[in-house]
């Protein structure tokens, strides 16, 4: 098998302090009406490296977004992290004075949104808005503000920027809008971007052309990205290792070749297999879901083909089977 | 079984004397049993297509035909029940307050059907999406987005269609979901016959249902013929450049193509003279801007609007790049032939990032 991305670093034991930002035994919790509470993140570990792009793929409800947003100290409302550490370039930003935290978000550590038009504020300009970011966490004056926000707009290749900077939100189309919000997410120039499932409302024309320029931002500002998505197409092409996510659990992660040449989660199999015409291969990773299984069995085990009674009494520990390659099973698929 | 000839629409805009082009000059059929894949982006008409088909807005000009068995024939709009649609947002076209069961009855009343036949009509429609007889009862928000959307086709199937507008069913669903709506599409069209427009703006979902691809821009079919041609070998820059964005989960598969869309679809106000690409093209030349290409025959079945339709062909050899992934996806994804041997991790090995807990 071959490793084209990453090839270079060393496969032995990583190095810690070489992770820009580590997520360690994240959970997050969300109260439930019946007065008890609901587990979204169930110990999620995770580490993006300097200047790499992460791929984060799940299905609707694996807890993506509720990640994005708690990775920023920020879980949706009225979730709160009930346990584990975001260590980002060695201190544990979840432990930090919201102060602090804030002046981190949108400097540092930015995000991009999809709905980019419910982002922007409708009543301020285009430039002022992306503008604001510069001159609050880079405290630059009205007129740098202004010529790096122009810069920007440029470097996100909306056509006719200086005219741009005076458009409303409502005026650019769904593409420049996105754009518009990349240039706010990457004014401060951050170290790390976390991008939330931001292409998905996109044409893929211009899908296409919104994640060459985040490539390209990435790799002139060494920034390194998370990349959530939930077209696992995307990030076999974008990502330089990828993440699967399912109910709030990494079932595995490896670097993209590993994961889509040789995937060893049934899981991953059962999501890459959708993409197949051939509904035998589907049907072979697929069971109708049973109930649900008790807090000491694998997440997986009510949908697995390859269940054993193992797989209902031990929870599998999310381990390395290969270099790089991890995957939360024990019976892990291996040709 | 369809026969949509010159289609125009346009929609006035309120307070001017602008309008919108949403259809231009569209022509195309479809036979019984057939699928016809309708691709394009947002704003490029196939939604107006549909409900034209379907009968829910008057094309400005232009006629659509449907030939049914037994040799009736009907003009402008179908006979009821014979032809129905299927919406995007599976959460938004079913009523929250109406039992699951109640929706998919409704049809048969505007059908006149006997009240006693009602059960088990519904009890086969849901029998034919494999919906459990046990949701009849249930209301839309208690279900899952797949199943609420094999309640959407339930719904249509119900008066036994001939044909159905399928826009954009699986867009809202996530992979494994959509796979398996459209499984259940093939199934129902082999035992049915049902024919099927299905517009949809993702080309992979495109290629695994259609027999045939109709490539939509502006208002206007650039390109359609059979989907294995066409998206071996597009002949409209296009529908080249659409297939290009394709990004299949396979690493090393990519769909080459010489042709990269830059900027976006332009308004459909005040369309421009010549070919609606042109602003957009890499292969444009002078006669492009003034003069709209005409249909061209470029094989059976397979036409094109494009001057250049030679030289964009010419750019790449046919593609065999959708194969190749299928022959893939047998080698990479096939369930093992016997259960694979336990895993014990060795705890030295442990990465830092991966933790026992």
């Amino acid at each position: 098998m071959s490793i084209a991305v990453g090839a270079e670093r060393p496969v032995a034991a990583p190095n810690v302090a070489e992770d820009l930002l580590r997520v360690e035994g994240l959970r997050v919790v969300f109260p439930t009406s019946a007065g008890g509470s609901r587990t979204v993140l169930r110990g999620i570990d995770l580490s993006v490296r300097p200047g790499e792009i992460m791929g984060l793929v799940g299905e609707s409800g694996a807890g993506k977004t509720t990640l994005a947003r708690s990775i920023l100290g920020a879980p949706p409302v009225p979730g709160r992290v009930a346990g584990g550490r975001v260590v980002f370039r060695g201190r544990d930003i979840l432990a930090l004075p919201e102060k602090q935290l804030r002046r981190l978000r949108g400097h540092r550590l930015a995000i991009v949104v999809p709905n980019p038009r419910g982002e922007l504020n409708p009543t301020v300009r285009i430039g002022d808005q992306i503008a604001t970011m510069a001159s609050v966490h880079l405290g630059l004056d009205r007129k740098a503000a202004k010529a790096r926000a122009l810069a920007m707009l440029r470097a996100v290749q909306i056509p006719d920027p200086e005219r741009r900077m005076n458009a409303y939100p409502h005026e650019l189309s769904g593409g420049m809008a996105q754009r518009a919000v990349i240039a706010i997410a990457l004014i401060c120039d951050p170290a790390f971007v976390i991008s939330d499932d931001a292409t998905s409302g996109l044409d893929v024309t211009v899908q296409a052309q919104i994640l060459d320029l985040l490539r390209k931002l990435a790799a002139e500002h060494g920034s390194a990205m998370l990349f959530i998505t939930r077209d696992v197409g995307i990030t076999a092409h974008f990502c330089d290792r990828v993440a699967v996510l399912y109910n709030g659990e990494i079932m595995e992660v490896a670097d993209r070749n590993a994961l889509f040449l040789a995937p060893a989660h049934p899981y991953t199999l059962l999501l890459l297999a959708a993409f197949s015409h051939n509904p035998g291969l589907r049907q072979g990773w697929s069971v109708p879901a049973s109930t649900p299984p008790s807090p000491a069995a694998c997440i997986y085990s009510g949908r697995c083909p390859l269940a054993q009674p193992l797989c209902r009494d031990e929870k599998p520990p999310l381990a390395e089977l290969g270099p790089g390659h991890a995957v939360r099973c024990h019976f892990p698929v291996r040709r | 079984m369809l026969t949509v000839d010159r289609l125009f629409k346009q929609f006035p805009i309120a307070g001017s004397s602008k309008v919108v082009s949403a259809i231009n000059d569209v022509s195309f059929s479809i036979a019984p049993g057939e699928t016809l894949g309708l691709v394009g982006e947002s704003g490029s008409g196939k939604t107006t297509i549909g409900r034209i088909i379907v009968g829910l807005i008057e094309p400005s000009a232009g006629s659509v035909r449907f030939d049914l068995p037994g040799g009736r024939q009907a003009s402008g709009r179908p006979p009821t029940g014979k032809v129905q649609l299927v919406f995007q947002e599976p959460s938004e076209s079913l009523d929250p307050r109406l039992k699951i069961g109640a929706t998919i009855t409704e049809p048969l009343q505007a059908l006149s059907v006997e009240r006693g036949a009602w059960r088990r009509r519904v009890r086969d429609a849901m029998g034919l999406v494999r919906l459990d007889p046990a949701l009849l009862d249930a209301y839309p928000s208690e279900l899952s987005a797949g199943q609420q959307q094999r309640v959407g086709i339930a719904r249509a199937m119900i008066t036994e269609p001939d044909l159905v507008v399928l826009d954009e069913p699986t867009s809202a669903l996530d992979p494994t979901a959509r796979a398996e709506i459209i499984d259940l599409l093939k199934r129902i069209q082999a035992e049915r016959n049902t024919a099927y427009l299905f517009i949809s703006h993702d080309l992979s979902t495109i290629r695994f249902i259609s027999h045939r691809v109709a490539v939509m821009y502006l208002g206007m079919i650039v390109e359609q013929g059979e989907a294995a041609t066409l998206f071996s070998q597009p002949h409209h820059p296009y529908s080249s450049g659409l297939l290009s964005s394709v990004l299949l989960p396979h690493p090393e598969l990519t769909m080459e193509s010489a042709v990269s869309l830059k900027g976006e679809i332009p308004s459909p106000i005040n369309l421009p003279p010549g070919c609606f690409l042109a602003s957009r093209c890499p292969f444009v030349i002078d006669r492009c801007r003034v003069e709209m290409p005409p249909a061209e025959t470029v094989g059976a079945g397979h036409s094109v609007h494009c001057f250049r339709h030679a030289d964009v062909a010419a750019t790449r050899p046919a593609s065999k790049t959708f194969e190749a992934f299928m022959a893939e996806a047998e080698r990479i994804l096939g369930r093992p032939a016997s259960q694979p041997a336990r895993f014990v991790p060795k705890a030295t090995e442990r990465n830092s990032h991966v933790r026992t807990s």
